[in-house]
């Protein structure tokens, strides 16, 4: 498998060359949210704040008053727990197209509690106006610029850096409001999101191997949530739905299917995977995702309980996925 | 720290703005009073400073809100939205009988200023601390723009206890946006009583200058100094201005000035009737 580094660097540099009303906002976390290479390559478009969220939110606000595109780079916790009530009024009330760009989803960083966004979508989907955008590849995270910047109002991005693996064609971009369809079968359908894709193709390629007919989708828009070929997707199959985020169950993607499928009188049943109302705590990203339920294992034993048949599949039968390491030249820091 | 020069405008300008802001303030209280609530001491502290602002000041046009070139006004001290409706409607931007509307259902004047139903409130405010800040996004949109407008801005005192408010103090000074002009409302009193006692902000002269700001003190109830304020702020280059404007709370009506009680609620038909005495005298 192919692994990028450093994508997101280089692609918004080449992206924003002929936007010059994007302007790209920093709060002292410019090499670890891989915008040095833009305020490098433009020095005019890029705004320092040093360590002063709130403040760089509301001044996105102003920006975006006079029609500028403010894109606000933090860590995604920095974002909606420090700055919240200026997402709130300076942004998502006057409807304002900030991009905001949240980095270290869930367990993708050992930083700890402090560093680990896990309720982000729930808090940030419950505000009005707002647009949640999640990448899961490399293709995500080239082509989600254009999707965000398609949208005339604010834009949450939960956002991949450092190494990270293409799992969908180069020449299929990401497509506001659309799932990807990576397999389709009437057993079971399964609705992963961000990481949580790479895990959920390896349990998907075993279990097809033992005869099981998957509906895979690979969901990057998570409000608003609409796309007519999920919605189909939560009523046929024959066994139930399983949804699996990197993210608490409480208010993601877990949730936001629950409501669709009570709302459309689905009678299926649903297996939500995600972090259990629960913190998690500074380990790698591989531990984290087996501790916490996670990963490609978990999925197989959901399927297992959901059918009631006994696969046998192990580790080792599944692909190897790359772990990249904790200190190298895709990171800025060991976070 | 500056000294503030006599203003060179003449003395029957001075009167008409002072007979102007007296109006203004009968009008804010008839209206707080029809309303029933709203924020009475903060919207009379800083009434002489919206006024010079509008009157005296500020590029602007009721017939045209969104002019791209006019001067920018943010009220982050939201709460003060009555005196604000006051000014707006006395510059003509909508009819004054609007103004016995406040707080009802549906009215575009509510309990704090909303630019999407009244579009020539600049920013809704009313969450203390985020005025500034957005000003300062204002500001250095004029700058890439090179735009011409000025961006002013008032805050409360209590309000600078916002830890927002020193992170765009940093960004006004680190920007050099000699196109803003921060005043603050220092009628030294917030809900739970004499800002020096609730959280203290003192030395604020000091800490503004600190921070990379020119700071002018002046009489936040003398038009005239307000005024050369102003003009000497705009002289200043490769710096913002803040200006200290002393304040009483609920100036001009004796029973309410000074009085932290009268913070957040709205006179009586007797208070009113007492306060109009006072005021048409
Ligand atoms: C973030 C936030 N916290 C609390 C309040 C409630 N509040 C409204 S006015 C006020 C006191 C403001 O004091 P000051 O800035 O001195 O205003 P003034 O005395 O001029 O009315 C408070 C705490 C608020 N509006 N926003």
């Amino acid at each position: 498998m192919e692994i990028l580094s450093k994508l997101h660097a280089k692609n918004l540099v080449q992206w924003a060359k002929d936007k010059p009303d994007v302007l790209v906002l920093s709060a002292d976390l410019t090499s670890s949210t891989e915008i040095d290479l833009f305020r490098n390559t433009y020095p005019d478009r890029f705004i320092s704040f040093g360590v002063a969220e709130q403040n760089m939110m509301s001044f996105a606000g102003g920006l975006a008053r006079e029609g500028f595109f403010p894109f606000v780079h933090t860590f995604a916790v920095f974002i909606y727990r420090r700055a919240y009530d200026q997402i709130a009024m300076s942004i998502s009330y006057p409807n304002l197209p900030v991009r905001m760009f949240g980095f270290l989803p869930g367990v993708t960083t050992p930083g700890g509690a402090t560093h680990q966004a896990i309720e982000d979508i729930s808090i940030i989907r419950s505000l009005p106006n707002m647009t949640i955008l999640e990448c899961g590849d490399a293709t995500d995270v080239e082509t989600v610029l254009d999707c965000a910047h398609a949208v005339n109002g604010p834009v949450y991005i939960r956002m991949l850096r450092g190494e990270i693996p293409r799992l969908f064609d180069k020449s299929e971009p990401m497509i506001l409001r659309k799932s990807r369809q990576l397999s389709r079968g009437n057993d079971i359908t399964i609705l992963s999101s961000g990481i949580c894709t790479e895990e959920a193709i390896r349990a998907v390629e075993a279990l097809k191997k033992q005869g099981i007919s998957i509906t895979h989708l690979h969901i990057s828009t998570l409000k608003p949530f609409n796309d007519s070929a999920v919605l189909e997707a939560l009523s046929a199959n024959k066994y139930g739905v399983i949804t699996m985020e990197n993210h608490t169950i409480i208010g993601g993607l877990g949730s936001i299917v629950a409501e669709k499928m009570a709302e459309q009188g689905t009678s299926n049943k649903l297996f939500r995977i995600g972090i259990k109302d629960t913190y998690l705590h500074g380990a790698s990203r591989e531990y984290l995702m087996k501790e916490y339920g996670i990963d490609a294992t978990v999925l197989i034993r959901t399927v297992e309980d959901i059918t009631d048949f006994r696969f046998n599949i192990t580790e080792g039968d599944l692909k190897k996925v790359h772990i990249a390491p904790m200190h190298s030249d895709a990171k800025a820091e060991a976070l | 720290m500056e000294t503030v020069k006599e203003m060179e405008g003449s003395k029957t300008d001075i009167n008409e703005l002072n007979d102007t802001a007296r109006r203004i303030r009968i009008n804010l209280l008839k209206m707080l009073t029809n309303a029933g609530s709203g924020h009475t001491g903060g919207s009379l502290s800083a009434a002489d400073i919206v006024t010079a602002l509008y009157f005296a000041k500020m590029k602007h046009d009721p017939k045209n809100p969104k002019w791209a070139d006019r001067d920018r006004f943010i009220l982050s001290k939201g709460h003060a939205a009555p005196l604000l409706y006051t000014v707006l409607a006395e510059c003509g931007y909508f009819d004054k009988s609007e103004l016995m509307t406040l707080r009802r259902l549906s009215s575009r004047l509510q309990g704090h200023p909303d630019c999407k139903a009244l579009p020539c409130v600049e920013i809704s405010t009313g969450s203390l601390g985020q005025g500034l800040s957005i000003a300062n996004g204002v500001a250095l949109s004029g700058k890439i723009d090179n735009a011409s407008f000025r961006v002013y801005v008032l805050l409360g005192d209590g309000e600078t206890q916002e830890g927002q408010v020193w992170e765009a103090a940093m960004t006004a000074a680190h920007y050099k946006l000699d196109n803003l002009c921060a005043i603050i409302d220092r009628n030294r009193l917030q809900i739970d009583g004499a800002v020096e006692e609730v959280m203290s902000i003192e030395p604020v002269v000091d800490k503004w200058e600190a921070f990379g700001w020119n700071v002018i003190e002046t009489d936040g109830h003398d038009i005239a100094k307000i005024l050369s304020a102003l003009n000497e702020a705009e002289k200043v280059k490769a710096k913002p201005t803040m200006i200290i404007a002393h304040t009483i709370k609920g100036k001009g009506v004796s029973i309410f000035e000074g009085k932290v009680e009268y913070h957040g609620i709205a006179p009586t038909k007797e208070e009113l009737e007492i306060a109009l005495k006072e005021l048409e005298a």
